[in-house]
């Protein structure tokens, strides 16, 4: 079998899902199983003074911090989120205790009945309070070049602010989690992308040995970087009530809850200071990135990092003062979120210069492509851009595709055309993919092979794009490859699914174990080839002054948004979206289809629909009817190409793929509305109730 | 434990209503929601639930002395179905919901609820419908906005069923909606605007304008529209300060989760706006 890699096959995950025969983890039975239910706070800020307990019945139990055998801190970046609170809670919603038991219903009624008693405190409810009151949790500072100077030399210096908001994931499947102990391993099942962090967590929560925890990942409904760290949280949850009860244990969330306290994407602020040379070319830029990071930092240091180094986008900026800060803030914790910290602080460089152009008066496709980084140029943090860049092509075919130059010099009032130009870092940043050290392994026994990897099946093709490049490096047929059980008893660490590293690096890993397997097919019946991750020698990376290559290669692209908005209500109709992407080479073409026009569906709705707000700490859109991601009547017509740009240490050339088209949507759809109305378009969402008071605004 | 009455006929279950206090359960889209605890968790009722949606005489849609009687049970699917429904009536319907809701969801239930937004209410109001509610002592009508009374309040009294909703059998020459939600299908209305004109050389001979979402109830203003009626279009032009100050007047709107008031009541205003400037083009 030696077949195009990009020409595309069918999913192996897709007839059963169709069918409803896919078991998810609510599905599953277990013998005598008890439910578990969380008691949340109800305060933003307060010390729990007292809870008081109805009489709990019998085979009924209550699970708090005091039954944590190990830490009571959930496992992460930073370890600071208790497992259960315990003397105080930092934001509404944070779990207190669980109520465990046969009967769900009589675990409601008893949850209901607990009173806890409050000693209320002053809350940070804002990013803006937050930062009056230097609530800071991470400070970081690069440079580059040598900003002073360039500022004190530049022509004219411009200044502009942006903002986004809180995005909500809504995998289709809400979070959930299942506990039981076998003799004296600990087996945990659910809904989740790393199955290593679960673990990593419950070793430590648990106090146990590391070959007495399992970790089994069951069919997850979606994820986008949702089930990252905050499965790990529920995973202790349930684990402790399981020892205690001595049953497993099963916590299913409804989308209520799962809004109310899961993690969400990161509000943000940014502030440029941008100096601009006689020729009126960007040399130099003071950038100043804040998050609200929400009650816990946990994993938001590393979101902040991957904004941080995203900055500067496309560009290349000679002069550059970083500085970025996450804060705290008494709200649900922030954390991973397709993009990473990446949309924020692209959105708002692709708007500044987007303003800055049309304040110039020069057409800002045309002013953005002044700046583009070509190969070898220097990055944000002084690596090496160490590929070829195809950011012309790009931008030729896309302007083409969309007729961008035409419709941008004759658009009707209320009618715009805006574009967007974008990279994405593959993999890890930093040091990240060496400190994980990712193996993979191939069994083979007879004529099949166990591909065994950590990398999970979310629903975004994994298990079929990695058998797929397994099966065409050892020109065998797909069925001959097996999926081995994401269970961490049974599989290598490879790594989490995050950072659209998995068809990269996983599937990197995955072929060059193939070759060396193909290589010794007849050697024997049975074997095994085994592969851990080596980070290519040209690539230098100094955690401690953010210098060299943040990530080992890019993908790229560029999005046209044609947009229309109504004279009368606002509303905001997106016509048309172009994509051109530069992704190495395709593994397989519909699937990656697939992954672009979600990216962009949920771009567009973190840009437009998607409103998430909270007033004193409480989250006012609390469920699927207020708080609204984009059907397909929201979602415009989509045309989408991609080009070849082989990358040297990916499998068949493939460089990262999965985040990258949630980043370009949102600045092309906000350069298509500041178009429209002749208004720069700084924030995020773009509602029409905005949209009506900047259009009244003269 | 939930207790349900499941009557063969209306008077079987206007019967079961006189003897005992009932939680009306028509497709219980708005009710099963309201009532939700959580996951796996069956819903608490105050009193015993009466089904009614399956009961034949509550789903006939039927023309009668030119009037269109719609039963409570009648679903938004049926409705869509259905030939006697105007399809003005149905330009609403269409943008209800989702195709699976709206194969549950009755017209009557989407009355009874009494919401600010329920989105069948601008084009009753508009059209003057009746309602007729039946008790085991008798039957009596009321005009629609007799019948809401507020928010999530209808004037049934405790043995009385919503039956039918009665309609004028017209089309006008103008028809133009416009619901605002914050997406463009499955959304709840934030703003809406129904207006309906019948124009003759230049003039207007009938007009009502009815707007959902924006106050407690449907906004409709009869007075206002005496004024219009009558009018040229040019007249329409020069008396319109005058209409859109009332309707700004009555428009009340609240801040939630789904828009501001600021945004719904200036969008109401500039779609009243629009509408009888658009008259004469």
């Amino acid at each position: 079998m030696k077949e195009n890699i990009s020409q595309s096959i069918p999913r192996s995950d897709a007839k059963a899902k169709l069918r409803g025969e896919t078991k998810y983890i609510a599905d599953i039975p277990f013998d005598k199983l008890l439910y578990a239910k969380t008691l949340r706070s109800t305060k933003a800020k307060a010390k729990i003074r007292s809870i008081l307990l109805p009489k709990i019945p019998d085979g009924y139990f209550v699970i708090d911090q005091h039954d944590v055998p190990g830490k009571n801190r959930m496992r992460t970046v930073v370890s600071d989120h208790p497992i259960f609170a315990q003397d105080d809670v930092q934001y509404i919603g944070q779990p207190i205790l669980l109520v465990v038991g046969e009967d769900r219903e009589t675990v409601y009624n008893i949850l209901a009945q607990i009173q806890v008693e409050y000693e209320e405190e002053r809350p940070l409810l804002t990013l803006e309070e937050a930062e009056n009151s230097s609530a800071v949790f991470t400070d970081y500072h690069y440079d580059k070049g040598n900003p002073c100077a360039a500022f004190q030399n530049a022509k004219t210096l411009i200044e502009d602010e942006f903002a986004t908001g809180y995005q909500e994931h809504v995998y289709l499947e809400p979070n959930g989690m299942a506990a039981e102990f076998k003799g004296d391993t600990l087996f945990v099942y659910g809904s989740m992308q790393c199955p290593f962090y679960a673990k990593g967590a419950l070793l430590e929560t648990m106090d146990l040995a590391d070959d007495k925890v399992r970790v089994i990942q069951t069919t997850t409904g979606g994820a986008f970087g949702g089930k990252e760290e905050f499965p790990s949280l529920i995973a202790c949850q349930v684990a402790v009530a399981s020892l205690k009860t001595q049953k497993p244990v099963m916590m299913i969330y409804d989308r209520m809850e799962d809004i109310l306290c899961s993690t969400k994407r990161h509000p943000s602020k940014i502030r440029y200071k941008a100096a601009l040379d006689e020729n009126q070319q960007i040399v130099a830029l003071d950038i100043d990135v804040l998050f609200n990071a929400g009650a816990y930092n946990g994993l938001s240091p590393v979101v902040l990092q991957r904004g941080i180094f995203s900055v500067t986008n496309v560009y290349h900026i000679p002069h550059l003062r970083v500085h970025g800060r996450n804060f705290m803030t008494n709200s649900v914790p922030s954390g991973a979120y397709r993009g990473f910290g990446a949309p924020q602080t692209i959105f708002g460089t692709e708007m500044m210069l987007y303003n800055i152009a049309v304040k110039l008066g020069i057409e800002p496709l045309d002013y953005k492509a002044r700046h583009l980084l070509k190969r070898n140029d220097p990055t944000c943090t002084g690596g090496r851009i160490h590929d070829e860049v195809k950011m012309f092509e790009i931008l030729e075919k896309i302007t083409q595709m969309s007729g961008y130059y035409e419709k941008i010099k004759h658009s009707p009032k209320y009618h715009g055309i805006g574009a967007s130009l974008f990279l994405h870092g593959c993999g890890f940043t930093g040091k990240g993919e060496t400190v994980i050290n990712g193996a993979i392994q191939l069994t083979k026994k007879n004529q099949e092979v166990t591909l065994k990897v950590s990398s999970v099946e979310m629903g975004q093709g994994a298990e079929t794009v990695l058998r797929k490049i397994v099966a065409y490096t050892l020109e065998i047929q797909m069925e001959q490859i097996i999926f081995e059980k994401t269970d961490t008893g049974l599989v290598p660490d490879s790594g989490p699914t995050v950072a659209s590293r998995t068809t990269m690096i996983v599937g990197g890993l995955l072929q060059q174990a193939a070759l060396e397997m193909k290589e010794r097919w007849h050697e024997a019946e049975s074997f095994e080839v085994t592969r851990r991750y080596n980070h290519p020698d040209f690539l230098h990376w100094d955690d401690q002054k953010f210098h060299g290559d943040a990530y080992p290669v890019y993908s790229w692209g560029a999005n046209v948004a044609e947009i229309e908005i109504d004279p009368v209500t606002y509303e905001l109709t997106i016509k048309n979206l172009y994509g051109v992407y530069d992704v190495g080479v395709p593994i397989d073409l519909r699937s990656l289809e697939g992954q672009m026009q979600g990216g962009i569906a949920q771009g567009i709705g973190w840009a437009t629909i998607e409103v998430m707000e909270t007033s004193q700490g409480r989250l006012i859109q609390t469920n699927l009817t207020n708080y609204k991601i984009p059907t397909a009547m929201d979602v415009p017509e989509m045309e989408i190409e991609f080009i070849s740009n082989p990358y040297e240490f990916g499998p068949f050339g493939a460089k990262c793929a999965g985040e990258l088209p949630f980043v370009g949507a949102p600045p092309a759809v906000a350069a298509a509305v500041s178009h429209a109305l002749k208004k720069p378009i700084n924030h995020l969402p773009i509602r029409p109730e905005k949209l009506m008071e900047i259009d009244n605004e003269n | 434990m939930v207790n349900a009455f499941h009557p063969e006929t209306l008077s079987k279950a206007l019967e079961i209503l006189a003897e005992n206090p009932c939680t009306i359960m028509a497709g219980g889209t708005d009710l099963m929601a309201q009532k939700a605890r959580g996951f796996a968790i069956r819903p608490v009722f105050e009193h015993p639930l009466l089904f009614i949606n399956h009961i034949d005489e509550l789903k006939q849609i039927s023309l009668e002395d030119n009037e269109i009687h719609i039963g409570a049970c009648a679903t938004l699917s049926e409705l869509l179905e259905s030939q006697l429904i105007a399809d003005t009536f149905k330009d609403v319907i269409r943008q209800m919901a989702s195709p699976p809701i709206r194969n549950l969801a009755t017209i009557g239930g989407n009355i009874c609820n009494a919401s600010p937004a329920a989105d069948t209410l601008p084009y009753l109001y508009a059209l003057d419908a009746q309602v007729e509610i039946q008790s085991q002592t008798g039957l009596r009508t009321l005009p629609i906005r007799e019948f809401i009374k507020a928010p999530k309040t209808n004037g049934l009294q405790n043995n009385e069923l919503l039956t039918h909703i009665v309609l004028p059998n017209k089309e006008f020459d103008i028809n133009f909606y416009r619901k605002l939600g914050q997406r463009r299908g499955m959304s709840l209305t934030k703003a809406s605007f129904h207006g309906l004109a019948n124009v003759t050389n230049g003039s207007v001979t009938d007009l009502c304008l009815a707007l959902g979402s924006v106050a407690p109830t449907i906004v409709r203003c009869e007075l206002t529209e005496q004024l219009l009626i009558g009018q040229s279009f040019i007249n329409i032009e020069e008396i319109l300060p005058t209409v859109l100050n009332k309707y700004s007047e009555i428009i009340k709107p609240i801040d939630d989760a789904r828009s501001t008031a600021k945004y719904r009541k200036e969008v109401s205003i500039r779609l009243i706006k629009n509408f009888l400037l658009g008259l004469g083009k």
